[in-house]
């Protein structure tokens, strides 16, 4: 199963409108403009998400995980590699970076953007499947890219899909890209193709 | 007896919200979906002077209407939404105003890291938590660290700026030695290789003398910063008035200034009072100042040199309506091979020493310069600053030769030990003082002092021992340890005076400190040795004593001011 180009167009105009919320409220906070865009959606089956996320982040990465749960659950994640992490945390807070393993303040700031996208994107699922969703507070981990493939595939049965979408940071003359994962079991999948068929429907037809 | 499950879970039921309000080392807030206050722990009272029974019942906002202001009333509603917030501290500072007391970190409340979590019953939200951290210790910590980083990482880039300058003033240094060669060695060739009339001799030779004459003051000033470099600069002071330096000094810039067409102004105060100084190296000061401000003065331009009293100060000011100096290089331009425009493309020549020169002859004098300009293009103003002090004070410590010139007796009946690892340098030694009457022993190592002093019988003794800093296994430092490790009567107290080479203030005080009573800078001038000699077998300096003395090789006894560097 893959996603049509429609689908993911529209999944693509979905979340970036979550994520123009997510950057105008950054952008408050930090006092720069921040600008948030999705330049690409994928999905694949989880075994095959080594594949994606390989060539674009690798070795170290920091990951904001999050569970959430309700009519629909799975995994939500945003992986960063932890140079981009670094950078990020320095052009949202003005200070130098130390060594993300011994500074606290720049891994919370980790997590709480990676809280601000996470619920972007899944506030926007659950919009959009008319369900309510719960999400855990995010923890941020400093692991290998495959340590956390590998946590993500013993956690579930059954056949699970994850969904990749592509962010994109812009701010104050710089610029990174982040991964939001979602795992979602087949079933939830499913309802969520259908539902954004459904407004992406709706859309043509207004 | 064991209770029951439903009965400890009832237990502990009951035991953990009363453990949350007084025990919880965080705060704990909880609301209802309302955002109506249902638990304010003992941690948020203390820390807001706001009780629970004040708060407890009434909505958030009301209570707290900053909240909305900072935009948490957005955390709270995505709270009860379903989805759990981070409010980090980089990014918010604080949830609830606490004052802290902590100065130094420069807060106004106390920093803190929250959580605001959806309370979900059955799937359902039914209220929120809010749990609060202290984070004071955290950032006082990570600020600490950043502030050590941000040290390594400064002094990293000054030394990495210094090999640059230095890398670019060998750059510079090759260009500027070639280009006055150019001249000469062309205009030599063609003298020697074309019939030329009179007129063109007269024109290159005219070219030779003064591309030579370039780079003689090239060589010379590179000469100078190497012996300030390693410490050998000699200074010799005596009273100045700095009238005459000044005047002299513009007097020899003065062709340079006139064919740019620049007037040199000057405002010389007569009545300043003189101050210790080397005339000669005071001059270079001021012709350098001015030299450089002809440099950098477009043709037309003017110069103002003025000379006044300040305090116990001389004042030496030099104005140009030059160049100017960048705000960002006015920190660097009495830096040692610096230049503003190190580009290849520059269009002055030049090594980027005079400035360094300067600063360095004026430290070495006491003094102090400093570099104004309020921008490119406004010109300059360099100040020099020297103190004024009673003519002689520093000669005080001049040795008086002549009291030993009445004859060759002066050292008669003294015994002078002499340690030298060098054979030529001991003859001398041995020589200069044999022949002012002493009675000489010479040692080649530190072995065979240690032994002249310790096997001889007391009245075979020397009365002096004078011996070498720099010698191979066992130097003038390990004999003079051993030497004062002996007891008073085998020897332990022999004053003792130290030839060095290496003459800069430190090693100077480690002389001192190691036991020595004097010392005499290397080469050593005879009749130095032998005053300094006759002075400590006089008993003029004991133990507390510190007569010292620098020797120049050219000229008679001086002070020796050398830099500490």
């Amino acid at each position: 199963m893959d996603l049509t180009a429609l689908q993911k167009d529209a999944l693509g105009e979905l979340i970036n409108i979550g994520f123009g919320r997510a950057g105008a409220s950054l952008s408050k906070l930090t006092g720069h403009r921040v600008e948030l865009d999705v330049p690409q959606v994928t999905m694949c089956p989880l075994d095959e998400l080594g594949d994606r996320l390989r060539p674009v982040v690798h070795d170290e990465v920091a990951t904001v995980h999050q569970v959430f749960s309700g009519a629909v659950s799975g995994d939500a994640l945003l992986v960063l590699d932890q140079q981009s992490a670094a950078i990020l945390n320095e052009l949202l807070t003005n200070e130098p970076a130390l060594p993300l393993a011994i500074d606290g303040s720049a891994r919370e700031v980790l997590t709480e953007i990676g809280n601000v996208l996470l619920n972007a994107c899944l506030g926007t699922f659950g919009n959009l499947l008319r369900v309510q969703v719960s999400f855990s507070v995010p923890q941020l981990s400093l692991d290998h890219l495959e340590a956390v493939l590998e946590s993500l595939m013993v956690e579930g049965e059954g056949l699970r899909y994850a969904l990749v979408v592509h962010a994109r940071f812009r701010l104050r003359n710089g610029a990174l890209t982040g991964y939001l994962v979602i795992v979602l079991g087949i079933a939830s999948i499913d309802r969520l193709i259908r539902a954004v068929e459904r407004w992406e429907a709706e859309q043509h037809h207004e | 007896m064991e209770i029951p499950l439903s009965q400890s879970l009832e237990q502990v039921n009951r035991a953990l919200p009363r453990w949350c309000r007084e025990r919880a080392d965080r705060g704990i807030l909880i609301t209802d979906t309302s955002l109506r206050i249902v638990m304010w722990n003992r941690w948020l009272e203390v820390r807001t002077k706001r009780t629970e029974a004040e708060v407890s019942g009434r909505l958030l906002f009301e209570i707290f209407p900053e909240l909305t202001e900072r935009g948490f009333d957005q955390h709270y509603s995505e709270a009860i939404a379903g989805q759990a917030q981070v409010i980090s501290q980089p990014l918010h500072n604080y949830l609830f105003a606490v004052p802290v007391e902590m100065k130094e970190l420069s807060f106004q409340e106390m920093p803190q890291s929250a959580r605001i979590w959806p309370l979900v019953d059955d799937e359902q939200v039914v209220g929120t938590v809010t749990l609060i951290e202290d984070v004071t210790e955290r950032i006082a910590s990570e600020r600490e660290l950043r502030k050590q980083i941000e040290v390594q990482r400064s002094a990293r880039a000054v030394a990495e700026g210094a090999l640059k300058a230095k890398d670019e003033f060998l750059a510079t240094l090759s260009h500027e030695i070639r280009t006055p060669l150019n001249a000469v060695m062309g205009w030599t060739r063609i003298l020697r290789e074309r019939e030329i009339d009179p007129e063109m001799l007269s024109r290159a030779l005219e070219v030779i003398d003064r591309n030579a004459t370039a780079q003689a003051k090239m060589i010379d000033d590179l000469l100078d910063m190497a012996r300030i470099v390693t410490g050998k600069v000699r200074l010799d002071m005596q009273p100045v008035d700095l009238v005459a330096v000044a005047l002299a000094a513009i007097d020899v810039t003065s062709p340079s200034a006139t064919a740019k067409r620049i007037t040199i102004r000057q405002t010389l105060d007569p009545r300043v009072a003189g101050v210790l100084g080397d005339p000669q190296r005071l001059q270079q000061v001021i012709w350098n100042l001015l030299s450089n401000s002809i440099k950098f003065t477009e043709p037309g331009g003017s110069i103002d040199i003025r000379l006044q009293q300040i305090g116990q100060c001389v004042r030496v000011t030099i104005t140009d309506s030059g160049r100017g100096i960048r705000k960002e290089f006015l920190p660097f331009v009495f830096e040692r091979f610096r230049q503003g425009d190190s580009s290849s493309t520059r269009r002055d020549g030049g090594l980027g020493l005079g400035l360094a020169l300067v600063r360095e002859l004026i430290e070495l004098h006491g003094g102090s310069v400093r570099a104004e300009s309020p921008g490119e293009n406004q010109g300059s103003t360099f100040v020099i600053e020297l103190p004024t002090t009673v003519a002689g004070e520093v000669r005080q410590h001049d040795i008086d030769v002549d009291g030993l010139s009445g004859g060759t007796s002066s050292l008669d009946g003294v015994h002078v030990l002499v340690v030298e690892d060098e054979t030529d340098a001991r003859e001398m030694v041995v020589t200069a003082l044999t022949g002012w009457g002493a009675r000489v022993t010479p040692a080649a190592s530190c072995r065979e002092a240690l032994a002249a002093i310790v096997d001889a019988s007391p009245s075979n003794r020397p009365d002096v021992v004078l011996s070498d800093i720099g010698m191979p296994r066992e130097d003038g430092y390990d004999l003079i340890r051993q030497v004062r490790a002996l007891a008073p009567e085998r020897g332990g107290r022999i004053p003792a005076i130290a030839v060095t080479g290496y003459a800069n203030l430190n090693d100077r005080d480690r002389v001192l400190a190691a036991g020595y009573q004097a010392y005499v800078a290397k080469p050593a001038n005879p009749s130095n040795l032998a005053a300094e000699v006759a002075k400590i077998a006089r008993g003029q300096a004991t133990f507390e004593g510190r007569a010292h003395v620098g020797t120049s090789p050219r000229s008679e006894p001086v002070t020796a001011i050398t830099p500490s560097e």
